[in-house]
């Protein structure tokens, strides 16, 4: 049985072999047909992604669309004293991290677990309807989800707080007790966003040799020790990847569902960068300011990723290079 | 075998560059194509005067001696509802000939409209006439001071319906003292206290006239089911989460208690509302009425867009909110019972009144009288006859007849008239892809003079509430300012303020700490506000 | 190939099914609240706030959507963006990606790091639009579809699916004297079916659903996709009555609460029935038997 790294570890002693030639420009032309594959992507990511990069100056400026760049007034590093002496960046920094930990740790296991779970299905027609049917909510606009949340939960008539009522004779104001806040965002995304997370896995586990499912039980290994030995580390260089990758978003919480969730009973929980930004934007029309913001988190974002990614190769998996 | 691989690769290699020209050539080819910029068909079209003042139509003024070419005009304009009138429409056929213009609509969707106009700015492709719904958007305001706008408040005394353009409202709209744009008339007094009158007849009250009347309507409401359903399933007033520059209904209900609209003017210097002991009895209101269960007890997440809801449904009685939203109560009201084979077409569920007093009289909430600016850029109005010439396109769009033809259509097409009204047809989807919409552009200055919909009592008494109103205004003093430190800080002060009051009216805080959330608001830059403030306040005043 | 009972099996077979069943239900609830809203009156809706079979089915919401252009030719312009710019999509990030899954490579780090790089950092919307308008893509299609042809995300997953496989496969194709490209179309892609299926459909519903781009870059209606009508029906019933002063003072009533719901309804199924064309590529045994030993 092959793992990542065995092949890996092999393809590098052989790299050389195929690179073939001494010379570089040798090595160059036996490998043209890949380099013709490259140009267009590359040729993407520089007219799109690296002549605009110029924007991240913005973040030094005091930009007024109509000046333009190069008549903006420029402003140093004062935008980042406003955002960092702000009073409340701590709170900020605080709802995001832990809203990403919740999502982390609740959030991202969760289509794993679906998946498997789905794996397990053997009649392929229950299997497809319900790997149809999960995947919907991914469809529909948060907008109605947070409308729907409310009907469900709110204290005047709710569907929720009038079996409690009933039954148990109290209520809770889910929408307005920031206890509550953080594990209904968390409901709601696994809700909204776990059928459709799971398409990736299911892809990875569909690509798992199926003799070496034959071969185990040959060996006489049940279901669970098949699971444990064959289709998770199957799916494993995929979730390392996908969880180095998370982590270059630690700070992005997904501005459309907190908007909506907001309110000012829950606002010391639930106030994160994604609305703070929005909501300076209304008042600054401050496109410099959210740059800042932005370039802020691009930075924590990067350093994260070369982190986690350090570490993943420290325990063996392929990380992102 | 390789011969046809390197063909393949070939082939590819071919498409890409095909791909990436055609890219370069369609644009080329959808591009409108006058000279010398760059960009898509979002530029504005020049037109060339040949001479100065135009007035196609009204006659009486000195007419060119030769008719002029029609001026192409390109509007940016947001849009309300999906479908949109084009350019070929017969009503705006119809406009361009009586105003001997050529209009080109550039529509927006409402949604969106702020990110395109930033985006709009920042292309440098302006049309001739912009929309700009915030007069107050830094990224307008830098752009004026920078000059990108004509300022056009001298230029409308010129004109015969622009110069009746009112004072107030002027000046509301007004940045660093002058006008760099035509606003778009709204009624001023359009706050007011929408209520149920058929649950205030079946309980046998009288519309209330002092505030401790309203309390007691909203009380009634609540213990003695109004609605005569057997059900204890009704309560007074309902609000929402969204506690906006517009109306919320404690804004609208401050006033009442002699709070100041916004700022206050106290031995000639600027307060803030919530540093007034009015501004706290107001508040201790709205506590006692949440505390009571007079209010919904969700108001703190309910939906603003089903404010409504409540009322047409018969669990609530009240809204305090806009006058004209009772014309759209009772309609709502009808349709639901219609459904139910329960309607009676000739009452009117709904009323409104302007408020209810208490030590201060009569008090109403103003909007600022305006919805957003008519600006005209200097870069696509290159010449001062030009700007001319889109003044009297705007000042001719003043006149009943054109206002009519924008807000209703080509009569015998798009509505009949009837007894002196407009009753549009049923096809509303003509509607939309001819007519509406092409009202966002009127200024309505001074007012709306062109042809009515069909009005039903409520309706008329609603105007007639509207224009009264204007006498009771509060305005508020400080309206035309802009401040920098707002700016800056304006959310976060504002929320401040705004979560402080909204965890006290539902007990979250007691006054205590409702008053050290005030102090906070000082220390964390309201202080510099004020300052600022006082001191526009007083170079204005000088 | 595993069929083979137990009754601890069976119990979790059983207990699994339920679970799928039950999660799959709540999934598709309020989809099914959405669908049958379409076809209910407006003063339902605000009576009863949530339902799955309407008292009274009206077909009015459909009727208005469908008796104009408008909506008719956004679901044709989003169809014409999803198609073509799926393709594109593939095209780029299967080259790149199958480019960059070659460790020998020189300069692949280097570029990788260029990708990687792109994805935390970017300018924004502002020098986008700039390059966009430069390059005279304003107000065509192709604004739509180039400026987002790879996602740097999408990119890494799949090269590191190439990676995955194995060696041998490809030796064995060189040694019969295939030359990369033809190793990547005759040999990996097959494959890679799930993969490509996997991000077909990322990319493809990534398309169906951006009305940010058309936002930007598309200033003639008649070029709208669906999204940006969707939205503004959506937005539009969530403005506050005081919002009501910045329009037509005449104006009676927002769109009907059952018109938000149908266009929701038409602007998702497309895309629904995406998925279960996909899924047969889904299945198990892509690989048997290609390596032996």
């Amino acid at each position: 049985m092959k793992t990542a790294s065995a092949s890996a570890s092999a393809e590098a002693a052989e790299a050389s072999v195929r690179a073939g030639g001494s010379t570089r420009w040798g090595r160059l032309w036996k490998n043209r047909w890949l380099y013709v594959l490259l140009a267009p992507g590359l040729l993407y990511f520089l007219i799109f992604k690296y002549v605009p990069m110029w924007g991240v100056l913005l973040a030094f400026q005091n930009f007024s669309p109509f000046h333009g760049f190069w008549k903006s007034e420029w402003v140093g590093f004062e935008h980042f004293r406003v955002f960092f002496t702000n009073p409340e960046f701590f709170m900020l920094l605080r709802n995001s991290l832990i809203l990403s930990f919740y999502n982390l740790i609740f959030f991202f296991p969760a289509p794993i677990i679906l998946a498997l779970l789905l794996n397990e299905v053997r009649v392929a027609l229950f299997k497809r309807t319900i790997q149809t049917l999960v995947y919907v909510p991914h469809f529909i606009s948060m907008v109605i989800v947070a409308s729907l949340t409310y009907v469900f939960l709110t204290t005047e008539g709710g569907l929720v707080n009038e079996l409690l009522d009933r039954y148990f004779g109290f209520k809770i104001s889910f929408l307005t007790d920031p206890a509550w806040f953080r594990p209904i965002i968390i409901l709601q995304t696994i809700w909204k966003e776990c059928g459709f997370g799971t398409i990736i896995f299911l892809a990875a586990l569909a690509s798992v040799d199926v003799e070496q499912y034959e071969a185990a039980i040959i060996d006489g290994a049940n279901r669970w020790q098949q699971m444990w030995h064959i289709t998770l580390p199957a799916i494993r260089s995929t979730i390392v990847i996908l969880l180095i990758l998370r982590m270059g978003d630690v700070l992005d919480n997904g501005f459309e569902q907190i908007y909506l969730m907001l309110n000012p009973l829950n606002r010391e929980v639930a106030e994160v960068f994604d609305t703070y930004v929005y909501f300076m934007g209304i008042t600054q029309g401050a496109f410099s300011y959210s740059t800042a913001v932005g370039l802020f988190k691009s930075v924590v974002g990067i350093i994260l990723v070369t982190l986690a990614n350090w570490t993943a190769k420290k325990f063996g998996q392929s990380g992102i290079y | 075998m390789r011969q046809a691989k390197r063909w393949a690769a070939i082939l590819t290699a071919l498409m890409l560059a095909v791909s990436l020209l055609s890219a370069c050539g369609g644009g080329k080819a959808n591009d409108p194509g006058s000279g010398g910029d760059a960009g898509g068909s979002g530029e504005s079209r020049e037109s060339r005067t040949e001479t100065g003042e135009s007035n196609a139509g009204t006659g009486g003024d000195a007419k060119a001696p030769e008719p002029e070419p029609p001026m192409e005009i390109s509007i940016m304009l947001p849009i309300f509802k999906t479908n949109y009138p084009s350019d070929d429409s017969p009503v705006v056929q119809e406009i361009n000939k009586r105003a001997n213009v050529k209009l080109h609509f550039e529509w927006v969707p409402n949604s969106s409209y702020t990110d395109k106009f930033n985006i709009t700015l920042a292309s440098g492709k302006l049309p001739t006439i912009i929309y700009v719904p915030d007069v107050k958007n830094p990224n307008f305001v830098n752009a004026v001071r920078a000059g990108a706008f004509w300022e056009v408040g001298e230029k409308m005394k010129n004109y015969p319906y622009l110069s009746q353009a009112n004072p107030v409202i002027m000046q509301n709209s007004s940045i660093d003292g002058k006008n760099y744009g035509v606003y778009r008339g709204r009624a001023l007094g359009r706050n007011g206290i929408n209520y149920r009158k058929d649950w205030l007849e079946n309980l046998g009250l009288e519309p209330p006239k002092t505030i401790d009347d309203f309390y007691n309507m909203l009380k009634a409401f609540k213990e003695q089911d109004p609605d005569g359903n057997g059900k204890d399933d009704t309560y007074g007033m309902v609000l929402v989460k969204w506690t906006g520059q517009w109306a919320s209904g404690f804004d609208i209900i401050k006033l009442w208690f002699g709070a100041p609209n916004k700022w206050g003017v106290v031995d000639g210097k600027l307060v803030p509302e919530h540093e007034t002991p009015e501004y706290l009895e107001a508040l201790r209101f709205m506590k006692k009425l949440y505390d009571e269960g007079l209010i919904n007890q969700d108001f703190a997440v309910f939906d603003s867009a089903k404010w409504n809801d409540p009322v047409v449904n018969g669990q609530a009685g009240v809204i305090v909110d806009v006058t004209d939203n009772a014309a759209r109560l009772d309609d709502a009201i009808h349709r639901m019972l219609a459904e139910q084979g329960k309607d009676q077409p000739d009452v009117h569920f709904v009323d409104n009144m302007i408020g209810v007093v208490g030590d201060h009289g009569l008090r109403a909430l103003p909007t600022s009288g305006f919805a957003g600016l008519l600006a005209i850029p200097k870069s696509s109005v290159k010449t001062e006859e030009e700007l001319d010439r889109v003044l009297a396109f705007l000042d001719k769009m003043n006149e009943p007849e054109m206002q009519t033809l924008a807000n209703f259509g080509i009569e015998g097409v798009h509505y009949t008239v009837e007894d002196g009204y407009a009753v549009r047809i049923s096809d509303t989807v003509k509607l939309e892809s001819e007519v509406e919409g092409l009202n966002q552009m009127l200024p309505f200055i001074p007012e709306d003079q062109g042809l009515k919909v069909k009005q039903t009592p409520l309706r008329i008494k609603t105007e007639e509430l509207q224009k009264e109103a204007e006498q009771y205004v509060v305005p508020n003093p400080a309206e035309p300012f802009i401040s920098t430190v707002y700016s800056q800080k304006g959310q976060q002060l504002d929320n401040i303020i705004n979560d402080a009051r909204i965890k006290y009216i539902v007990g979250q805080i007691g006054e205590e700490e409702l008053l050290k959330a005030f102090e906070t608001w000082r220390r964390s830059g309201g202080d510099d506000l004020v300052k600022e403030m006082n001191e526009l306040y007083a170079a204005a005043n000088r | 190939m595993r069929h083979y009972r137990t009754i601890p099996g069976t119990i979790f077979d059983i207990c699994n099914c339920l679970f799928l069943g039950l999660f799959a239900l709540a999934a598709v609830l309020p989809f099914i609240y959405v669908f049958a809203g379409s076809f209910a009156s407006d003063t339902e809706l605000t009576r009863r706030a949530f339902f799955l079979v309407p008292e009274r089915f009206t077909t009015a919401a459909y009727e208005y959507i469908f008796s104009t252009d408008t909506i008719v030719r956004s679901i044709g312009v989003s169809i014409y963006v999803t198609t073509v710019g799926t393709l594109i999509n593939l095209f780029f990030t299967v080259t790149m990606a199958y480019a960059l899954s070659k460790r020998h490579l020189a300069g692949r780090n280097f570029v990788l790091n260029l990708v990687v790089f792109s994805m935390l950092f970017g300018g924004g919307m502002i020098p986008t639009y700039l390059v966009v308008r430069e390059l005279h893509l304003l107000d065509t299609y192709w604004a739509l579809m180039l400026p987002g042809a790879i996602s740097a995300f999408n990119l890494i997953i799949v090269k590191n699916f190439f990676q995955e496989i194995p060696a041998e496969l490809e030796d064995a194709a060189k040694i019969d004297g295939c030359h990369d490209l033809a190793l990547l179309w005759r040999i990996v892609l097959p494959l890679s079916m799930p993969v490509l299926a996997t991000f077909t459909l990322f990319y493809a519903v990534g398309h169906w659903n951006n009305y940010y781009s058309a936002l930007l870059y598309i200033n003639e209606p008649s070029k709208w996709p669906l999204q940006v009508i969707l939205r503004q029906i959506v937005m539009l019933s969530q403005m506050a009555a005081g919002d009501l002063n910045a329009m037509d003072p005449n104006f009676e009533k927002p769109p009907d609460q059952s018109i938000k719901l149908a266009v929701i309804v038409v602007g998702t199924i497309p895309i629904l029935i995406v998925y279960p064309f996909l899924q047969k590529h889904f299945a198990k045994g892509v690989l048997l038997g290609s390596v032996k030993g």
